[in-house]
Protein backbone atom coordinates (compact mmCIF):
# COMPACT_ATOMS: atom_id res chain seq x y z
CA UNK A 1 0.00 0.00 0.00
CA UNK A 2 1.32 3.28 -0.87
CA UNK A 3 2.22 5.49 2.21
CA UNK A 4 1.74 8.66 0.47
CA UNK A 5 -1.01 9.55 -2.28
CA UNK A 6 -1.83 12.35 -4.51
CA UNK A 7 -4.94 13.10 -2.57
CA UNK A 8 -2.25 13.82 0.20
CA UNK A 9 -0.10 15.62 -1.53
CA UNK A 10 -2.12 18.42 -3.21
CA UNK A 11 -3.69 18.09 0.45
CA UNK A 12 -0.94 19.78 2.14
CA UNK A 13 -0.26 22.23 -1.13
CA UNK A 14 -3.70 23.66 -0.85
CA UNK A 15 -2.84 23.85 3.07
CA UNK A 16 -0.11 26.32 2.10
CA UNK A 17 -2.54 27.75 -0.77
CA UNK A 18 0.04 26.71 -3.00
CA UNK A 19 -1.41 24.75 -6.20
CA UNK A 20 0.55 21.87 -7.61
CA UNK A 21 0.22 20.06 -11.55
CA UNK A 22 0.52 16.84 -12.00
CA UNK A 23 4.15 16.68 -12.58
CA UNK A 24 4.99 18.56 -9.26
CA UNK A 25 2.78 16.27 -7.38
CA UNK A 26 4.30 13.42 -8.64
CA UNK A 27 8.14 14.62 -7.48
CA UNK A 28 6.91 15.66 -4.16
CA UNK A 29 5.82 11.83 -3.83
CA UNK A 30 8.80 10.67 -5.02
CA UNK A 31 11.03 12.57 -2.62
CA UNK A 32 8.42 11.91 0.48
CA UNK A 33 9.15 7.98 -0.46
CA UNK A 34 13.10 8.35 0.18
CA UNK A 35 13.22 10.63 3.02
CA UNK A 36 10.80 8.70 4.70
CA UNK A 37 13.18 5.94 4.33
CA UNK A 38 16.15 7.60 5.53
CA UNK A 39 14.10 8.88 9.06
CA UNK A 40 12.73 5.69 9.89
CA UNK A 41 16.00 3.97 9.86
CA UNK A 42 17.42 6.81 12.37
CA UNK A 43 14.64 6.48 14.43
CA UNK A 44 15.85 2.79 15.13
CA UNK A 45 19.16 4.85 16.89
CA UNK A 46 19.16 4.07 20.98
CA UNK A 47 17.52 6.21 22.68
CA UNK A 48 17.06 8.55 20.03
CA UNK A 49 14.04 10.51 21.72
CA UNK A 50 16.26 11.39 24.61
CA UNK A 51 18.85 13.36 22.53
CA UNK A 52 17.67 17.15 23.13
CA UNK A 53 16.58 18.52 19.59
CA UNK A 54 18.89 21.28 18.02
CA UNK A 55 17.35 24.34 17.33
CA UNK A 56 19.89 26.91 16.43
CA UNK A 57 23.34 26.57 14.85
CA UNK A 58 24.83 28.42 17.80
CA UNK A 59 24.85 25.82 21.47
CA UNK A 60 26.47 28.95 23.53
CA UNK A 61 23.47 31.16 21.81
CA UNK A 62 21.82 33.89 24.62
CA UNK A 63 19.58 36.33 24.04
CA UNK A 64 20.66 39.92 24.91
CA UNK A 65 17.75 42.52 26.40
CA UNK A 66 18.82 45.85 25.36
CA UNK A 67 17.24 48.95 26.44
CA UNK A 68 14.13 49.99 24.32
CA UNK A 69 15.20 52.99 22.04
CA UNK A 70 12.90 54.97 20.18
CA UNK A 71 13.90 54.61 16.62
CA UNK A 72 12.21 56.52 13.56
CA UNK A 73 9.89 53.84 11.46
CA UNK A 74 10.26 53.58 7.86
CA UNK A 75 7.97 56.20 6.07
CA UNK A 76 5.18 53.93 5.33
CA UNK A 77 4.72 55.98 1.92
CA UNK A 78 8.20 54.31 0.56
CA UNK A 79 7.15 50.71 2.06
CA UNK A 80 3.45 51.31 -0.16
CA UNK A 81 5.11 51.31 -3.19
CA UNK A 82 5.85 48.13 -3.31
CA UNK A 83 1.92 47.59 -2.58
CA UNK A 84 -0.74 46.66 -6.01
CA UNK A 85 -2.89 48.38 -4.28
CA UNK A 86 -3.31 50.96 -1.85
CA UNK A 87 -5.49 53.93 -0.65
CA UNK A 88 -3.68 56.54 1.10
CA UNK A 89 -1.63 54.99 3.88
CA UNK A 90 -3.48 51.56 3.71
CA UNK A 91 -3.79 48.70 2.17
CA UNK A 92 -6.86 47.48 0.41
CA UNK A 93 -7.74 44.25 0.61
CA UNK A 94 -11.19 42.45 -0.50
CA UNK A 95 -13.64 42.47 2.87
CA UNK A 96 -13.39 39.27 5.18
CA UNK A 97 -16.17 39.62 7.76
CA UNK A 98 -19.45 40.32 7.57
CA UNK A 99 -21.15 41.82 4.94
CA UNK A 100 -21.15 45.19 3.55
CA UNK A 101 -22.81 48.01 5.10
CA UNK A 102 -24.41 49.86 2.31
CA UNK B 1 40.34 43.15 -13.16
CA UNK B 2 42.44 40.10 -12.59
CA UNK B 3 43.79 41.70 -9.28
CA UNK B 4 43.45 40.88 -5.89
CA UNK B 5 42.20 43.34 -3.75
CA UNK B 6 45.84 43.97 -2.96
CA UNK B 7 46.64 45.06 -5.97
CA UNK B 8 43.74 46.92 -6.91
CA UNK B 9 44.01 48.83 -3.66
CA UNK B 10 47.70 49.80 -3.87
CA UNK B 11 47.25 50.68 -7.91
CA UNK B 12 44.15 52.66 -6.74
CA UNK B 13 46.70 54.87 -3.79
CA UNK B 14 49.28 55.02 -6.50
CA UNK B 15 46.90 56.52 -8.95
CA UNK B 16 47.98 53.71 -11.62
CA UNK B 17 44.01 53.11 -11.99
CA UNK B 18 40.85 55.19 -10.59
CA UNK B 19 37.69 53.48 -9.06
CA UNK B 20 35.95 54.93 -11.90
CA UNK B 21 38.37 52.94 -14.60
CA UNK B 22 37.84 49.71 -12.25
CA UNK B 23 34.00 50.72 -11.78
CA UNK B 24 33.21 50.93 -15.61
CA UNK B 25 35.78 47.98 -16.07
CA UNK B 26 33.19 45.89 -13.91
CA UNK B 27 29.86 47.36 -15.71
CA UNK B 28 31.33 46.71 -19.15
CA UNK B 29 32.70 42.99 -18.01
CA UNK B 30 28.95 42.50 -16.79
CA UNK B 31 27.58 42.98 -19.86
CA UNK B 32 30.22 40.59 -21.81
CA UNK B 33 29.45 38.09 -19.26
CA UNK B 34 25.61 38.57 -19.13
CA UNK B 35 25.95 37.53 -22.93
CA UNK B 36 27.13 33.90 -21.87
CA UNK B 37 26.32 33.27 -18.85
CA UNK B 38 23.14 34.93 -17.37
CA UNK B 39 24.58 35.97 -14.20
CA UNK B 40 22.65 38.80 -13.56
CA UNK B 41 19.16 40.17 -12.20
CA UNK B 42 20.30 43.69 -12.81
CA UNK B 43 23.16 45.64 -13.84
CA UNK B 44 23.94 48.72 -12.25
CA UNK B 45 25.04 50.69 -14.97
CA UNK B 46 24.78 54.27 -13.01
CA UNK B 47 27.21 52.96 -10.82
CA UNK B 48 30.45 55.64 -10.51
CA UNK B 49 33.91 55.27 -8.56
CA UNK B 50 34.34 55.88 -5.21
CA UNK B 51 36.96 57.59 -2.56
CA UNK B 52 39.85 55.47 -2.13
CA UNK B 53 40.84 55.55 1.57
CA UNK B 54 43.21 53.22 3.52
CA UNK B 55 40.71 50.89 3.74
CA UNK B 56 41.11 47.82 1.11
CA UNK B 57 37.97 47.66 -0.54
CA UNK B 58 37.79 51.66 -1.11
CA UNK B 59 36.78 51.99 -4.62
CA UNK B 60 36.37 48.71 -5.56
CA UNK B 61 33.49 46.85 -7.13
CA UNK B 62 31.60 43.81 -5.88
CA UNK B 63 28.54 41.68 -6.94
CA UNK B 64 25.58 41.27 -4.61
CA UNK B 65 23.47 38.25 -4.28
CA UNK B 66 20.17 39.04 -5.20
CA UNK B 67 18.08 37.85 -2.06
CA UNK B 68 20.62 41.18 -0.62
CA UNK B 69 17.60 43.72 0.23
CA UNK B 70 19.40 46.72 -1.34
CA UNK B 71 17.83 50.15 -0.98
CA UNK B 72 15.84 51.51 -3.91
CA UNK B 73 17.35 48.58 -6.03
CA UNK B 74 15.56 45.82 -7.36
CA UNK B 75 15.66 42.52 -5.65
CA UNK B 76 14.01 39.60 -6.33
CA UNK B 77 15.30 36.55 -4.93
CA UNK B 78 15.46 35.33 -8.59
CA UNK B 79 11.12 34.91 -7.88
CA UNK B 80 8.90 35.99 -10.15
CA UNK B 81 6.87 36.47 -6.63
CA UNK B 82 9.21 39.37 -6.67
CA UNK B 83 10.08 40.63 -9.21
CA UNK B 84 9.38 43.94 -9.34
CA UNK B 85 10.06 44.91 -5.68
CA UNK B 86 12.21 47.37 -4.79
CA UNK B 87 13.72 47.57 -0.70
CA UNK B 88 13.53 50.67 1.17
CA UNK B 89 16.49 49.61 3.09
CA UNK B 90 19.63 48.00 2.49
CA UNK B 91 20.86 45.03 4.38
CA UNK B 92 23.23 45.39 6.94
CA UNK B 93 25.73 43.29 5.33
CA UNK B 94 25.96 46.00 2.32
CA UNK B 95 25.72 48.84 4.16
CA UNK B 96 28.98 47.72 6.28
CA UNK B 97 30.67 46.75 2.82
CA UNK B 98 29.77 50.42 1.32
CA UNK B 99 31.19 51.86 4.53
CA UNK B 100 34.63 50.69 3.68
CA UNK B 101 33.97 52.42 0.23
CA UNK B 102 33.47 49.37 -1.78
CA UNK B 103 31.10 50.18 -4.64
CA UNK B 104 28.01 47.31 -6.02
CA UNK B 105 27.59 47.01 -9.80
CA UNK B 106 25.15 44.73 -9.71
CA UNK B 107 22.81 42.01 -8.66
CA UNK B 108 23.46 38.23 -9.14
CA UNK B 109 21.01 35.29 -10.11
CA UNK B 110 20.59 32.46 -7.99
CA UNK B 111 18.09 29.63 -7.15
CA UNK B 112 14.90 31.12 -6.14
CA UNK B 113 14.67 32.34 -2.39
CA UNK B 114 18.36 30.00 -2.19
CA UNK B 115 15.89 26.72 -2.27
CA UNK B 116 18.31 25.00 -4.98
CA UNK B 117 22.01 23.55 -5.95
CA UNK B 118 21.79 23.90 -9.84
CA UNK B 119 21.46 27.68 -10.37
CA UNK B 120 18.55 26.70 -12.93
CA UNK B 121 15.25 27.76 -11.05
CA UNK B 122 15.74 31.77 -10.94
CA UNK B 123 13.01 33.55 -12.52
CA UNK B 124 15.12 34.73 -15.25
CA UNK B 125 16.90 31.59 -16.14
CA UNK B 126 20.01 28.98 -15.74
CA UNK B 127 22.95 30.42 -15.05
CA UNK B 128 25.98 29.01 -17.35
CA UNK B 129 29.13 28.33 -16.22
CA UNK B 130 32.24 30.40 -17.78
CA UNK B 131 34.34 27.30 -17.83
CA UNK B 132 32.00 25.22 -19.84
CA UNK B 133 28.63 27.02 -21.16
CA UNK B 134 27.01 24.06 -21.16
CA UNK B 135 27.38 23.16 -17.53
CA UNK B 136 25.87 24.95 -14.23
CA UNK B 137 27.64 26.81 -11.64
CA UNK B 138 25.75 24.81 -8.72
CA UNK B 139 23.83 27.20 -6.85
CA UNK B 140 22.39 28.74 -5.13
CA UNK B 141 24.76 31.79 -5.32
CA UNK B 142 25.40 30.40 -9.25
CA UNK B 143 25.34 34.17 -10.98
CA UNK B 144 27.61 35.49 -7.87
CA UNK B 145 30.18 32.67 -8.60
CA UNK B 146 29.40 32.75 -11.93
CA UNK B 147 31.00 36.66 -12.06
CA UNK B 148 33.50 36.11 -10.02
CA UNK B 149 34.97 33.09 -11.82
CA UNK B 150 34.90 35.15 -15.33
CA UNK B 151 36.96 38.11 -13.40
CA UNK B 152 33.69 40.88 -13.40
CA UNK B 153 35.74 42.09 -9.71
CA UNK B 154 37.42 40.55 -7.08
CA UNK B 155 34.34 39.34 -5.06
CA UNK B 156 30.73 38.80 -5.19
CA UNK B 157 28.27 38.21 -1.81
CA UNK B 158 26.94 35.02 -1.73
CA UNK B 159 24.52 33.19 1.18
CA UNK B 160 24.72 29.62 2.68
CA UNK B 161 22.01 27.17 4.23
CA UNK B 162 23.58 24.11 2.70
CA UNK B 163 26.21 24.92 0.56
CA UNK B 164 24.70 27.38 -1.46
CA UNK B 165 28.56 29.50 -1.44
CA UNK B 166 30.81 26.64 -1.06
CA UNK B 167 29.75 24.28 -4.29
CA UNK B 168 29.10 27.10 -6.46
CA UNK B 169 33.18 27.84 -5.51
CA UNK B 170 34.20 24.53 -5.72
CA UNK B 171 32.43 24.57 -9.84
CA UNK B 172 33.92 27.97 -11.03
CA UNK B 173 37.36 27.32 -9.55
CA UNK B 174 37.10 30.30 -6.77
CA UNK B 175 37.08 30.80 -3.26
CA UNK B 176 33.79 30.45 -1.15
CA UNK B 177 33.80 31.33 2.20
CA UNK B 178 30.83 31.01 5.04
CA UNK B 179 32.15 32.25 8.59
CA UNK B 180 30.76 31.31 11.89
CA UNK B 181 27.04 31.29 12.46
CA UNK B 182 26.32 35.16 13.48
CA UNK B 183 29.53 36.73 12.73
CA UNK B 184 27.70 38.67 9.78
CA UNK B 185 24.18 40.28 10.52
CA UNK B 186 20.98 38.23 8.31
CA UNK B 187 19.39 41.63 8.94
CA UNK B 188 18.21 42.08 5.19
CA UNK B 189 19.35 39.23 4.18
CA UNK B 190 15.89 37.36 2.47
CA UNK B 191 15.65 33.92 5.01
CA UNK B 192 15.14 30.80 3.73
CA UNK B 193 16.35 28.59 6.77
CA UNK B 194 17.19 30.84 9.70
CA UNK B 195 18.93 28.92 11.99
CA UNK B 196 20.76 27.37 8.72
CA UNK B 197 20.97 30.56 6.89
CA UNK B 198 24.25 31.69 6.61
CA UNK B 199 26.39 35.66 4.85
CA UNK B 200 29.61 35.29 3.23
CA UNK B 201 31.51 35.85 0.31
CA UNK B 202 32.97 34.49 -3.28
CA UNK B 203 36.62 35.28 -3.86
CA UNK B 204 39.62 34.24 -6.08
CA UNK B 205 41.47 34.15 -3.10
CA UNK B 206 41.64 33.15 0.73
CA UNK B 207 43.26 36.81 1.61
CA UNK B 208 40.51 38.51 -0.46
CA UNK B 209 37.63 36.19 1.42
CA UNK B 210 39.32 37.30 4.66
CA UNK B 211 39.05 41.02 3.55
CA UNK B 212 35.75 40.91 2.81
CA UNK B 213 34.49 39.11 5.30
CA UNK B 214 36.33 41.15 8.04
CA UNK B 215 33.88 44.32 6.33
CA UNK B 216 30.89 42.03 6.54
CA UNK B 217 30.59 41.30 9.69
CA UNK B 218 29.75 43.07 12.79
CA UNK B 219 27.13 42.69 15.93
CA UNK B 220 23.52 44.12 14.94
CA UNK B 221 20.78 45.24 16.83
CA UNK B 222 18.99 44.41 13.98
CA UNK B 223 19.96 40.48 13.91
CA UNK B 224 20.14 39.48 17.82
CA UNK B 225 22.41 36.20 16.70
CA UNK B 226 25.06 38.20 15.89
CA UNK B 227 27.75 38.27 18.34
CA UNK B 228 30.71 40.47 18.87
CA UNK B 229 33.70 39.73 17.03
CA UNK B 230 35.58 42.58 16.91
CA UNK B 231 38.79 40.66 18.40
CA UNK B 232 38.95 38.79 15.35
CA UNK B 233 41.07 39.69 12.56
CA UNK B 234 41.05 37.57 9.85
CA UNK B 235 43.30 39.39 7.52
CA UNK B 236 45.51 40.09 9.69
CA UNK B 237 45.99 36.48 11.20
CA UNK B 238 46.93 35.06 7.73
CA UNK B 239 50.37 33.70 8.34
CA UNK B 240 50.39 30.45 6.30
CA UNK B 241 52.16 29.06 9.12
CA UNK B 242 50.28 25.97 10.22
CA UNK B 243 52.76 23.24 11.30
CA UNK B 244 51.15 21.10 14.11
CA UNK B 245 47.91 21.81 13.03
CA UNK B 246 46.13 18.96 13.21
CA UNK B 247 43.04 18.10 10.35
CA UNK B 248 41.17 14.80 9.78
CA UNK B 249 39.25 13.46 6.97
CA UNK B 250 35.78 11.17 6.86
CA UNK B 251 36.54 7.45 5.90
CA UNK B 252 33.64 6.95 4.97
CA UNK B 253 33.63 9.89 2.28
CA UNK B 254 36.84 10.44 0.91
CA UNK B 255 38.28 6.67 0.61
CA UNK B 256 37.59 5.42 -2.78
CA UNK B 257 36.76 1.57 -0.85
CA UNK B 258 33.63 3.34 -0.13
CA UNK B 259 32.32 3.22 -3.65
CA UNK B 260 31.43 0.26 -5.25
CA UNK B 261 30.38 2.38 -8.69
CA UNK B 262 32.94 4.67 -8.87
CA UNK B 263 33.05 6.76 -11.48
CA UNK B 264 36.53 7.58 -13.60
CA UNK B 265 35.59 11.21 -12.66
CA UNK B 266 35.37 10.55 -8.86
CA UNK B 267 38.33 8.40 -8.45
CA UNK B 268 40.41 10.84 -10.13
CA UNK B 269 39.24 13.67 -7.96
CA UNK B 270 39.84 11.53 -4.68
CA UNK B 271 43.21 11.08 -5.88
CA UNK B 272 43.70 14.50 -6.55
CA UNK B 273 42.29 15.22 -2.80
CA UNK B 274 44.95 12.80 -1.17
CA UNK B 275 47.91 14.26 -3.23
CA UNK B 276 46.63 17.87 -2.05
CA UNK B 277 46.56 16.11 1.53
CA UNK B 278 50.28 15.27 1.11
CA UNK B 279 51.19 19.00 -0.01
CA UNK B 280 49.59 20.12 4.08
CA UNK B 281 51.26 17.37 5.79
CA UNK B 282 54.90 18.38 4.10
CA UNK B 283 54.18 22.00 5.81
CA UNK B 284 53.85 20.26 8.86
CA UNK B 285 50.09 19.28 9.29
CA UNK B 286 48.95 16.02 10.75
CA UNK B 287 46.24 14.42 8.51
CA UNK B 288 44.34 11.89 10.10
CA UNK B 289 41.84 9.28 8.42
CA UNK B 290 38.89 9.13 10.86
CA UNK B 291 35.52 6.84 10.77
CA UNK B 292 32.16 8.73 11.49
CA UNK B 293 28.97 6.60 12.15
CA UNK B 294 27.47 6.05 8.66
CA UNK B 295 23.87 5.97 9.67
CA UNK B 296 24.82 9.83 10.83
CA UNK B 297 26.23 10.45 7.41
CA UNK B 298 23.36 8.79 5.79
CA UNK B 299 20.81 11.11 7.43
CA UNK B 300 22.54 14.00 6.21
CA UNK B 301 20.66 14.92 2.96
CA UNK B 302 17.32 14.19 4.99
CA UNK B 303 17.81 16.38 8.02
CA UNK B 304 18.62 18.94 5.96
CA UNK B 305 15.40 18.95 4.02
CA UNK B 306 13.43 18.14 6.32
CA UNK B 307 15.07 21.08 8.58
CA UNK B 308 15.27 23.50 5.89
CA UNK B 309 11.85 22.94 4.42
CA UNK B 310 10.16 23.16 7.43
CA UNK B 311 12.07 26.38 8.35
CA UNK B 312 11.39 27.64 4.72
CA UNK B 313 7.21 27.27 5.11
CA UNK B 314 7.30 29.32 7.98
CA UNK B 315 9.32 31.95 6.53
CA UNK B 316 7.56 32.30 3.16
CA UNK B 317 3.92 32.83 4.86
CA UNK B 318 4.54 36.86 4.34
CA UNK B 319 4.88 36.14 1.01
CA UNK B 320 0.93 36.99 -0.26
CA UNK B 321 1.02 39.43 -2.67
CA UNK B 322 -0.87 41.67 -0.79
CA UNK B 323 1.66 44.07 0.73
CA UNK B 324 4.03 43.99 -1.41
CA UNK B 325 4.72 41.40 -4.39
CA UNK B 326 2.54 41.54 -7.77
CA UNK B 327 -1.32 41.07 -6.78
CA UNK B 328 -3.12 37.85 -7.53
CA UNK B 329 -6.21 37.07 -9.09
CA UNK B 330 -9.25 36.67 -7.00
CA UNK B 331 -12.69 37.94 -5.15
CA UNK B 332 -10.73 36.71 -1.82
CA UNK B 333 -7.83 37.06 -0.03
CA UNK B 334 -7.49 33.19 0.09
CA UNK B 335 -7.92 32.56 -4.02
CA UNK B 336 -5.67 36.10 -4.39
CA UNK B 337 -2.75 34.80 -2.11
CA UNK B 338 -3.12 31.18 -3.65
CA UNK B 339 -2.97 32.22 -7.03
CA UNK B 340 -0.06 34.49 -6.44
CA UNK B 341 1.90 31.52 -5.08
CA UNK B 342 0.92 28.97 -7.36
CA UNK B 343 1.60 30.61 -10.55
CA UNK B 344 4.70 33.25 -8.49
CA UNK B 345 7.19 29.80 -7.44
CA UNK B 346 8.42 27.52 -9.22
CA UNK B 347 8.28 23.85 -9.07
CA UNK B 348 11.28 23.54 -6.93
CA UNK B 349 10.43 25.53 -4.22
CA UNK B 350 6.95 24.65 -4.44
CA UNK B 351 7.69 20.93 -3.78
CA UNK B 352 9.67 21.90 -1.17
CA UNK B 353 7.35 24.22 0.84
CA UNK B 354 4.73 21.35 0.43
CA UNK B 355 7.44 18.56 2.17
CA UNK B 356 7.54 21.52 4.97
CA UNK B 357 4.17 21.75 5.42
CA UNK B 358 3.66 17.84 5.61
CA UNK B 359 6.66 18.05 8.17
CA UNK B 360 5.18 20.32 10.45
CA UNK B 361 1.66 18.50 10.06
CA UNK B 362 0.99 17.89 14.05
CA UNK B 363 1.46 14.38 13.52
CA UNK B 364 4.47 14.01 11.94
CA UNK B 365 6.41 16.94 13.53
CA UNK B 366 7.76 13.97 16.20
CA UNK B 367 8.67 11.65 13.59
CA UNK B 368 10.23 14.10 11.05
CA UNK B 369 10.92 17.41 12.63
CA UNK B 370 11.70 16.57 16.09
CA UNK B 371 13.82 14.05 15.13
CA UNK B 372 15.59 16.04 12.23
CA UNK B 373 16.49 18.33 14.88
CA UNK B 374 17.66 15.61 17.07
CA UNK B 375 19.81 13.56 14.49
CA UNK B 376 21.74 17.29 13.90
CA UNK B 377 22.57 17.83 17.70
CA UNK B 378 24.35 13.99 17.00
CA UNK B 379 26.04 15.08 14.31
CA UNK B 380 27.34 18.55 15.28
CA UNK B 381 28.29 16.79 18.72
CA UNK B 382 30.18 14.25 17.19
CA UNK B 383 32.03 17.14 15.16
CA UNK B 384 32.35 19.10 18.49
CA UNK B 385 34.14 16.48 20.07
CA UNK B 386 36.63 15.83 17.23
CA UNK B 387 37.40 19.44 17.11
CA UNK B 388 39.09 19.10 20.57
CA UNK B 389 41.70 16.70 19.18
CA UNK B 390 41.26 18.38 15.01
CA UNK B 391 41.55 21.97 14.18
CA UNK B 392 39.28 21.10 11.47
CA UNK B 393 37.54 18.67 8.97
CA UNK B 394 39.00 18.56 5.48
CA UNK B 395 37.50 16.56 2.65
CA UNK B 396 36.80 16.86 -1.52
CA UNK B 397 33.71 18.49 -2.59
CA UNK B 398 31.17 16.78 -5.04
CA UNK B 399 31.76 14.10 -6.76
CA UNK B 400 33.84 16.43 -9.29
CA UNK B 401 33.47 19.17 -11.64
CA UNK B 402 30.21 20.46 -12.59
CA UNK B 403 27.49 18.60 -14.03
CA UNK B 404 25.63 19.64 -17.48
CA UNK B 405 22.54 21.14 -17.17
CA UNK B 406 21.01 19.83 -19.75
CA UNK B 407 19.24 16.56 -17.76
CA UNK B 408 20.04 17.86 -14.24
CA UNK B 409 17.61 17.92 -11.38
CA UNK B 410 17.51 19.44 -7.88
CA UNK B 411 16.32 16.28 -6.43
CA UNK B 412 16.82 14.03 -3.75
CA UNK B 413 18.58 10.90 -4.49
CA UNK B 414 19.63 7.66 -2.77
CA UNK B 415 23.07 6.90 -4.56
CA UNK B 416 25.91 6.29 -2.82
CA UNK B 417 27.47 9.16 -3.85
CA UNK B 418 24.76 11.41 -1.43
CA UNK B 419 26.84 12.10 1.37
CA UNK B 420 29.48 13.30 -0.72
CA UNK B 421 27.05 15.58 -2.64
CA UNK B 422 25.56 16.58 0.40
CA UNK B 423 28.01 16.66 3.38
CA UNK B 424 29.32 20.21 3.39
CA UNK B 425 25.60 20.47 5.13
CA UNK B 426 27.41 19.69 8.46
CA UNK B 427 28.71 23.22 8.17
CA UNK B 428 25.18 24.57 8.37
CA UNK B 429 24.12 21.95 11.11
CA UNK B 430 27.03 23.32 13.82
CA UNK B 431 27.14 27.35 12.23
CA UNK B 432 30.90 26.04 11.67
CA UNK B 433 33.00 28.32 9.25
CA UNK B 434 33.68 26.38 6.45
CA UNK B 435 35.98 27.72 3.36
CA UNK B 436 36.49 25.95 -0.44
CA UNK B 437 38.98 26.53 -1.81
CA UNK B 438 40.06 25.55 -5.90
CA UNK B 439 42.12 22.10 -5.93
CA UNK B 440 42.15 21.22 -9.25
CA UNK B 441 40.85 20.16 -12.91
CA UNK B 442 38.98 17.06 -13.72
CA UNK B 443 38.45 16.70 -17.63
CA UNK B 444 38.69 20.41 -17.89
CA UNK B 445 36.58 21.86 -15.19
CA UNK B 446 37.66 22.75 -11.74
CA UNK B 447 37.27 20.99 -8.77
CA UNK B 448 37.51 21.97 -4.53
CA UNK B 449 38.14 21.26 -0.99
CA UNK B 450 37.04 22.40 2.08
CA UNK B 451 37.82 23.10 5.27
CA UNK B 452 35.48 23.10 8.21
CA UNK B 453 36.65 23.94 11.84
CA UNK B 454 34.77 24.83 15.17
CA UNK B 455 33.10 27.85 16.09
CA UNK B 456 34.72 30.81 16.07
CA UNK B 457 37.94 29.23 15.05
CA UNK B 458 37.34 30.86 11.63
CA UNK B 459 40.60 32.66 11.43
CA UNK B 460 42.58 29.45 12.33
CA UNK B 461 40.52 27.88 9.40
CA UNK B 462 41.33 30.66 7.12
CA UNK B 463 45.19 30.31 7.70
CA UNK B 464 45.55 26.39 6.76
CA UNK B 465 43.09 27.27 3.55
CA UNK B 466 45.60 29.80 2.53
CA UNK B 467 48.87 27.80 3.65
CA UNK B 468 47.50 24.80 1.17
CA UNK B 469 46.46 27.77 -1.34
CA UNK B 470 50.07 28.87 -1.56
CA UNK B 471 51.04 25.80 -2.91
CA UNK B 472 48.85 25.32 -5.66
CA UNK B 473 48.99 27.23 -8.72
CA UNK B 474 45.25 28.45 -8.53
CA UNK B 475 44.70 31.58 -6.64
CA UNK B 476 43.36 33.81 -8.29
CA UNK B 477 42.56 32.05 -11.44
CA UNK B 478 39.79 33.10 -14.11
CA UNK B 479 37.81 31.15 -16.36
CA UNK B 480 38.13 32.35 -20.02
CA UNK B 481 34.82 32.17 -22.00
CA UNK B 482 35.09 30.04 -25.20
CA UNK B 483 33.01 32.51 -27.17
CA UNK B 484 33.15 30.02 -30.31
CA UNK B 485 31.48 27.66 -28.82
CA UNK B 486 28.27 29.01 -28.20
CA UNK B 487 26.23 25.89 -27.16
CA UNK B 488 23.95 26.92 -24.35
CA UNK B 489 21.55 24.44 -23.30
Amino acid sequence: MKKFTKEMVDDYADKLLIGLTEEENQMVLDEFNIIDESMELLTKIPNISSVPPMTHALDDFTYVLREDDAEESLPIEDILKNCDNYEDREVVVPRIVGEAHE
Amino acid sequence: MNKTIEELHAMLQNEEITSEELVKEALEKSHYVQKYCNAFVTIMDDAKGGKVTDSLLSGIPFGIKDNYATKGILTTGSSNTLKNYVPVFSATAILNLEKHGAIPVNKTTMDEFGMGGTGTTGHTGNVYNPWDLKRMCAGSSAGSAAAVAAGVYPFALGSDTGDSIRKPAAFTGIVGYKPTYGMISRYGLFPFASSLDHCGCLTRSVKDAAIVVDAMKGIDAKDETTWDSKDIHLYESLDGNVSNKKLFYIKEIANIDNYKEASEELREHLKNFHAKLDLLRKKGVTIDEVSFDEKLLNAIPSVYICLSCAEATSNMSNLTGIIFGERGAGDNYHDMIKDYRTHGFSSLIKRRFVIGSYILQKENQEKYFVNAQRIRRLIVDKMKELFQTYDGLILPVSVGGAPYIDGSRDYITNSETKVLEEHLQIGNFGGFPSITIPSGFINGLPVGLNITGNCYDDANVLNMAYALEEEMPYKNQIAKIKEDENERV
